[in-house]
């Protein structure tokens, strides 16, 4: 059996409101805290009341005064939920979660921007399995294991233009981008801008730099 | 029909498979972590109804017998780990004649389109693609213009593609600070490479999945592209390296590689690692070998190498190291050497 919240397998314990199944997590952040309670609990403790303004102050501090019980009105995946398990329950959660979601985005993959194809698109791709000479059999002059991994390492940056190098290379710094007037960046400054602020976790100036470069790039779609 | 790790691929000395995975939700229904048993059912009957039965077998996991998930698993159409069968009625798998092409439903996201080929062969991604065109073209995919194709998995909301070349990499992991190099090499292309390993299991050979990463910022071309020049760098720089092991210790090399193939073809229990080991050092030398009196191919060292490396208990668990299970290997791995000769 799975409550019928969260959808999360029951174990030990089966809540049942008004007809509704409920695991005890869920039943208790829909607020149904006295359907947890074992009727022993009274029984034996008469001092249970003090026992429970008692703990209410203790938790008082690790109370976390942020936005962590936002919840998707949909389905009722919480915010601590998502930043535990880095999933979330649907495509309300999109929405609902929009600037931790983002912030995510930048940490893992440093954008946050889609680039790739539309539905029922192909995507616009001649890549085909490139050609790599086979080995030689008893080549005359092995060459040396170091040169030839780290002579490489210096290639893909000219060949790929990684990000990571071509927000070192001529880019403004994070102080001048925080400074600047965004208005008076080229597109190409606001590009490496973002990785910039990117990869030094300044999700606020990234989202102000890539809204700046989204609303340069909608004027010019309309125009 | 051969089943797809069977074919000759190309530059199977390094690759032994490339792998392309499109994952793609469904509007209208929660992503899987949400999705209750009831809507689960509905979202596998909808897919059902528009996968072409003439090209796929497969339907609910919960219907696999026992030697259907032996075959998929050893046929990477499953992981290796326990809970991948964990919920059977609510996962589906979907594959064609050689396993090369398959849609699993209700694996993490709601549809898994992953195409397979043995050595390097970047076509999968047009055959992925392919597929998963014609399910776009009869379901109502979850896609915001923002994000790309929305996914449960935030990582990879986007293109929801992913490339992996899977490479057998003896000579650079022997090499001291071969990997390391080789990793800093793959990351400056924002892939990432890792060893052969699932969750909770010893990494124990030279085998390494090299994986795109990113979904935003970067086309399905990019990745591609990307791609194809990481993994010419990885195979020249790996046939180099073998060059240069085969060269300057020649003596040694042949030494180990008759020993190598000695305890694979002779051995009565073989464990895991050894086999592994073996497999590692036969690839190595191999096209440095012209003695004549080891007749082994470069297929059939990957069929060994998959084989082991996807048998479906984990090296960490007991089970594989047992007596009774280190003997099954050795048979295997005899047979199969016995083909060759």
């Amino acid at each position: 059996m799975r409550c019928e919240r969260c959808g999360k397998e029951l174990t030990n314990r089966i809540i049942k409101i008004n007809g509704v199944t409920y695991c005890e997590n869920c039943a208790r952040l829909m607020g149904y805290d006295r359907f947890l309670k074992d009727p022993a609990d009274f029984l034996g403790n008469p001092f249970s009341q003090l026992d429970e303004i008692a703990s209410s102050l203790m938790q008082m501090n690790e109370l976390d005064f942020g936005n962590s019980t936002l919840t998707c009105p949909k389905c009722g995946m919480t915010l601590r939920e998502f930043e535990t398990e880095g999933r979330v329950g649907c495509i309300e959660c999109y929405n609902t979660f929009n600037n931790n979601i983002v912030r995510e985005m930048f940490k893992q993959q440093g954008n946050s921007e889609y680039a790739g194809r539309l539905p029922a698109q192909s995507a616009d791709t001649d890549a085909e399995t490139s050609d790599v000479p086979q080995a030689k059999k008893k080549a005359a002059a092995p060459k040396t294991v170091e040169m030839e991994i780290s002579d490489k390492a210096e290639e893909p940056v000219k060949e790929t233009k990684a990000p990571a190098a071509k927000a070192a290379k001529g880019g403004l710094t994070l102080d001048q981008l925080m400074k600047a007037d965004l208005g008076m960046l080229s597109d190409e400054d606001l590009e490496k801008g973002i990785k910039v602020a990117a990869e030094a976790e300044e999700y606020k100036l990234a989202s102000k730099l890539r809204d700046e470069l989204k609303g340069r790039k909608d004027g010019g779609n309309n125009v | 029909m051969s089943e797809w790790y069977m074919n000759e691929g190309k530059d199977n000395d390094v690759v032994l498979s490339t792998k392309a995975c499109i994952v793609r939700n469904i509007k209208g229904y929660n992503f899987m972590p949400r999705l209750d048993d009831k809507e689960c059912k509905s979202l596998l009957e909808t897919i059902d109804k528009v996968i072409d039965k003439d090209k796929y077998t497969g339907g609910c996991a919960a219907d696999f017998d026992k030697q259907t998930v032996l075959r998929l698993t050893r046929l990477q159409i499953l992981g290796r780990e326990s809970n991948q069968m964990a919920t059977p009625e609510r996962k589906a798998f979907y594959y064609n004649d050689d396993v090369s092409l398959s849609i699993a439903v209700g694996s993490g996201e709601h549809l898994t389109v992953k195409a397979m080929a043995a050595g390097h062969d970047i076509s999968v991604y047009k055959k992925a693609e392919k597929e998963v065109l014609d399910l776009e073209s009869k379901l109502d995919i979850a896609f915001s213009e923002s994000y790309g194709f929305l996914t449960s998995h935030v990582r990879l909301a986007g293109t929801g593609l992913k490339i992996l070349y899977t490479v057998s990499l003896p000579a650079i992991s022997k090499t001291e600070g071969g990997i390391a190099a080789l990793t800093q090499r793959v990351s400056q292309y924002e892939w990432a490479i890792y060893p052969f390993a699932e969750r909770g299991e010893i990494a124990d050979s030279d085998v390494y999945i090299i994986s795109s990463v990113n979904t935003l910022g970067v086309t399905e071309d990019e990745v591609l592209k990307r791609g194809e020049m990481l993994i010419a760098d990885v195979i020249k720089a790996e046939r180099a390296l073998r060059e240069e092991i085969a060269t300057n210790q020649k003596d040694q090399s042949e030494d180990i590689y008759g020993r190598s193939y000695g305890t694979l073809k002779y051995a009565g229990m073989i464990s895991r690692s050894e086999a592994l080991q073996a497999l590692g050092w036969l690839r190595l030398y191999h096209e440095y070998y012209d003695s004549g009196d080891i007749k082994v191919s470069c297929n059939t060292i990957n069929k060994l190498t998959m084989d082991i490396l996807w048998e479906p208990d984990a090296p960490s668990k007991k089970s594989s190291q047992s007596a009774a299970s280190q003997k099954y290997r050795a048979q295997g791995i005899k047979k199969i050497l016995k083909g060759d000769d």
